[in-house]
């Protein structure tokens, strides 16, 4: 790279460019899911106070669980979308880059369902407790 | 499919401290991406099997886990950091990508998730001591 000023351009509204700014609209916003979500629950709590009981307690606060909700959807798209821009170093034609990003959005589409249904549905009652 | 063996000593061989950044930064939000994945799936046990919930909870109690906790802490405050890094120079300040700024940048993140992450290792560590070795 040339020392001194750098070039800026106009990029143009492909698909690449609204990746790339998705990473960055998800980076952002997931500032305030991750680090709260991260210093509670492995700093503050511990594993070893984390039970179904207690996910069972925070869940009675619904806003509980709109923000773990929009932590599990902001970091979750925004790793898929990561791990999308790592892979199109490595794979090149446009029809493996197809089925790439069609994996990837089964895979996305599948947990992200499994993790809202586990928000919404609550902690089932267990046999005998 | 373009040969992963050029990419791959082409992260080696190109030095620089961008390419440093660069690295730690997909090292990192790789490695967060496979716990994260790992753990929405063992989470939503809650809802779909309970009793396995238990038991995955039960592993992450291990010492193996508990250090590699630590660590995946620090690779958070890493990402998180840096990611605000490139988030601020791509879409406010095109031009601090300029040599001088982007290389001190780096350092600065660098020292900075370190710098957060020592207490909450501190605290982390302490739970390690007290439940694997001072028969918690
Ligand atoms: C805490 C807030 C976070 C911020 C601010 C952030 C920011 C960013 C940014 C700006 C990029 C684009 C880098 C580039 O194009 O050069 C990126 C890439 C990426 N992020 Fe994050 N991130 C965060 C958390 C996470 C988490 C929790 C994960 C894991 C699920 C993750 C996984 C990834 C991956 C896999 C990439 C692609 C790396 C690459 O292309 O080399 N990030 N992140």
């Amino acid at each position: 790279m040339a020392e001194g000023k750098v070039r800026t351009v106009q990029p143009v509204a492909t698909s690449e460019a609204r990746w790339w700014l998705w990473l960055r609209i998800t980076g952002v916003l997931m500032v305030l899911f991750v680090f709260p979500h991260v210093i509670i629950k492995d700093v503050i709590v511990g594993v070893h106070n984390i039970d179904t009981e207690y996910v069972a307690q925070v869940w009675e606060n619904v806003l509980v669980r709109v923000f773990d909700f929009l932590l599990l959807f902001t970091t979750f798209t925004h790793g898929m979308v990561g791990l999308r821009q790592v892979l199109m170093d490595f794979v090149h034609s446009p029809s493996g880059r197809k089925t790439t990003t069609w994996i990837l959005a089964v895979i996305w589409f599948v947990v992200t369902v499994m993790g809202t249904m586990a928000i919404i549905g609550g902690v089932s009652l267990q046999p005998g407790a | 499919m373009s040969d992963p063996k050029t990419t791959f000593t082409g992260y080696a061989r190109y030095r620089a401290t961008g390419q440093l950044a660069f690295l730690l930064h997909r090292i990192t939000g790789l490695g967060i991406l496979l716990f994260l994945l790992i753990h929405i799936v063992d989470t939503s046990f809650v809802y779909f099997a309970p009793e396995l919930y238990d038991h995955a909870i039960q592993i992450y109690r291990s010492l193996p886990f508990m250090i590699g906790e630590i660590f995946l802490v620090w690779a958070v405050f890493y990402h998180g950091f840096n990611g605000l890094r490139i988030i601020i120079f791509d879409l406010w300040k095109p031009e601090w990508w300029e040599k001088d700024i982007a290389v001190k940048s780096v350092y600065w993140v660098l020292v900075l998730s370190i710098l957060a992450w020592l207490p909450a290792a501190f605290i982390m560590g302490k739970a390690v001591i007290e439940n694997h070795f001072l028969g918690g």
